[in-house]
């Protein structure tokens, strides 16, 4: 097994970094619950990073590389749909962003606000709608993502892509949700690592105690260990391996962000403390696809077949 | 003929179906603490306040299990939360005035806390004083017949609507530690305060810093004695730590008992029978606790039920995320489910932080060595 970068993905990655850093990319400074960056978004599309596993030579690790690093960043963009789920079921990939949802229309979305695409699954049937001007309602939330919902799904043409594309849909959604998370978990890490690095009570910084530090490192593992498990099913594009990605990450974000938030005490409670710019997010996706308990039935699914989990 | 408890809970019940209000509370500013003030008011008027507190200042002096009943059927009709703007002074400023204030003291403020003419907040944390309260460096020094406080208070709940501060402050210069502190009633429009409200990441701004210029402080304000205020201090923490969060809770388990009657979901019915039972263990423990606190100082167990309760409070807040989906309204409203689940991140650290609260079980009522700090 060889878990370095190669050196195609290493010069993305590269490539990656020097547009981030050109935009200058910093927390909000005024004490917002949520910054969508277009500019980041048209950069993306125009450098090509969006499109990754459609060139040649390049598949759906490489892509995994680019989300996790963008979820890293205190801003969001939508880039996990865009790279690892749209190119499979959007016939114009350009029609983007692409939001997701799996239920009724009428539920709420991430991205919905800005997205040109909603791929839904509403249990039956896997739909392509394209969204026209003024169909979308934004919802304020508190999960750092720009939220929104259909006014009249009714009235929105849609495409059947078939209940057949379901498990392929679900399966890649699965992989953007660990991919992501471990991005995410790296950042919010970084933040209380430094807090409690400089935070003294007692006479000393709050990261000597074992009690802190036994935890912070069941942190940075769980972190860890979502990130190779998000590559690997990125790599294998497996259905067992998804589904176990996922089960781990949205059974591990809960743990994680009660310790991080809890060791930067008040002071991470508020908005003026950048914490929540990626827990919120976490937040967000650890209820997706019907949370971790979901993703452990398909991932007895994927070992036993779903005869045995009736 | 003393009324009996089945009597004095049916008694509840009918008063709470006739008189709690149609609306919750506004989350923040002016309006937030009107409407405390409001329900706090006509709840003395229907002879609901004060259950516990002595009948010489108002008070109706009932037993806990009274006290109990009437908390459950506050649950039960959805009455307002009571971790609203009058918590500070009906559970911990109005108990340690009860414990340790004078007669003069007693008789000004506890009325007007039962009546809902003022809101109470606290001012102990400092910038570098949080878990490590007796680092605090806030100072008061004696000039005649008062104190003259400078410094900086912070994560003072209410500060920014409240009338009065439980303040404590050095007032020994030549102290340090636990020594040399008091604990003070600080009218909150003296000359000098100004209060910075803070937001939290759940959105309202439930903190705020306070800052003290030359704030002057009749000597006639100290709670429990010059110096003495660590004493003072010890007692609103206990009730903090202790009975503070009965009524809350009680409406927790309420609140999952609500969970379950909205859910027919099979895939959840384990993670719902797990709140149940960690619920009705909580109750258990904290009505233990409650009655034997009726009878006598109950020590350090109190720590265990508040660490129980803020752990399963946030279990309770994600797991009704969960229940509804993420992109439900329920959740995604305003002041909804979303709202609850980062608002209860503040269970772990308010009133002392879990790893605070452990510190203290393990050391007093464990009875293990006290570990370096």
């Amino acid at each position: 097994m060889d878990f370095d970068f190669s050196e195609d993905q290493a010069a993305i990655l590269s490539g990656l970094e020097q547009l981030i850093s050109s935009l200058n990319i910093e927390a909000p400074k005024d004490a917002v619950f949520s910054a969508y960056s277009h500019a980041l978004d048209a950069e993306l599309t125009e450098g090509g990073f969006l499109d990754i596993t459609q060139q040649e030579g390049f598949g759906l690790l490489d892509g995994a590389l680019i989300v996790e690093q963008l979820a890293r960043l205190p801003v969001s963009v939508e880039a996990a749909t865009s790279v690892l789920i749209a190119p499979s079921f959007l016939e114009d990939t350009t029609r983007r962003p692409v939001a997701i949802l799996q239920g009724a229309l009428t539920k709420a979305a991430r991205f919905l606000p800005m997205a040109k695409t909603l791929l839904a699954d509403i249990g039956d049937d896997l739909l392509r709608i394209e969204i026209p001007e003024g169909a979308v309602e934004e919802v304020e939330t508190l999960f750092a993502y720009p939220y929104g919902r259909l006014k009249n799904p009714e009235a929105l043409p849609s495409v059947s892509l078939g209940a057949g594309r379901l498990v392929e849909f679900r399966r890649r959604w699965r992989i953007a949700i660990a991919v992501e998370s471990a991005g995410l978990m790296q950042s919010a890490l970084d933040q209380v690592l430094e807090h409690v690095k400089t935070r003294q009570q007692f006479g000393r910084p709050i990261g000597s105690f074992q009690a802190i530090q036994h935890r912070l490192v069941m942190a940075a593992e769980l972190g860890q260990a979502v990130r190779w498990l998000g590559f690997k099913a990125a790599w294998s594009d497996d259905e067992g391996d998804a589904a176990i990605a996922a089960t781990f990450a949205q059974d591990a974000i809960p743990r994680f962000c009660t310790d991080l938030h809890q060791f930067c005490g008040a002071m991470g409670l508020t908005l003026e403390f950048p914490l929540h710019h990626w827990t919120y997010r976490l937040r967000a996706l650890l209820g997706e696809l019907g949370g971790s308990s979901a993703q452990a039935i398909a991932a007895a699914d994927a070992v036993w077949g779903a005869s045995k989990n009736v | 003929m003393s009324e009996s408890l089945d009597d004095f809970r049916a008694r509840a019940r009918s008063w709470l179906q006739e008189n709690v209000p149609e609306h919750g509370s506004p989350m923040e500013g002016p309006e937030s603490r009107e409407y405390a003030l409001a329900w706090q008011k006509r709840q003395f008027e229907g002879g609901w306040a004060g259950l516990t507190w002595p009948q010489a200042y108002g008070g109706k002096e009932l037993s806990v299990l009274q006290q109990i009943a009437w908390f459950e059927e506050y649950a039960r009709a959805k009455a307002p939360s009571t971790h609203n703007a009058l918590f500070v002074g009906m559970n911990h400023a109005g108990p340690t005035l009860i414990a340790c204030g004078t007669d003069e003291q007693k008789a000004f403020h506890l009325p007007k806390i039962m009546q809902g003419e003022v809101i109470w907040c606290q001012g102990f944390s400092e910038p570098n004083a949080g878990s490590d309260l007796a680092s605090l460096r806030t100072k008061g020094l004696v000039e005649g017949d008062e104190l003259v406080v400078n410094g900086q208070k912070i994560w003072s709940s209410y500060a920014d609507i409240g009338d009065y501060q439980e303040l404590l402050i050095r007032t020994d210069p030549a102290s340090s530690r636990h020594h040399g502190l008091s604990w003070v009633i600080c009218a909150m429009d003296t000359p000098g305060i100004t209060v910075r409200p803070i937001k939290t990441m759940a959105g309202p701004a439930k903190y705020a810093e306070v800052f003290y210029d030359n704030v002057r402080i009749p000597l006639s304000n100290i709670v429990g004695g010059l110096n003495n205020g660590w004493k003072t201090a010890m007692a609103t923490l206990s009730f903090e730590r202790g009975t503070a969060s009965l009524a809350l809770q009680i409406s927790l388990s309420q609140r999952v008992e609500e969970l379950i009657a909205a859910n027919d979901d099979a895939g959840v019915s384990d993670t719902l029978m797990d709140l149940r039972a960690d619920a009705a263990a909580l109750r258990a423990m904290s009505y233990q606790f409650a009655i034997k606190s009726e009878t006598g100082p109950v020590g350090s167990e109190g720590s265990m039920i508040r660490l129980y309760f803020a752990e399963l409070a946030k279990r309770v807040a994600s797991a009704s995320i969960d229940i509804f989906g993420i992109g439900a309204p329920q959740v995604l409203a305003e002041h909804g489910l979303g709202f609850d689940y980062f608002d209860s991140y503040s269970e772990t650290i308010a009133g002392g932080t879990a790893e605070i609260q452990r510190n203290i079980i393990a050391e007093r009522v464990l009875g293990l060595p006290r570990g370096s700090r």
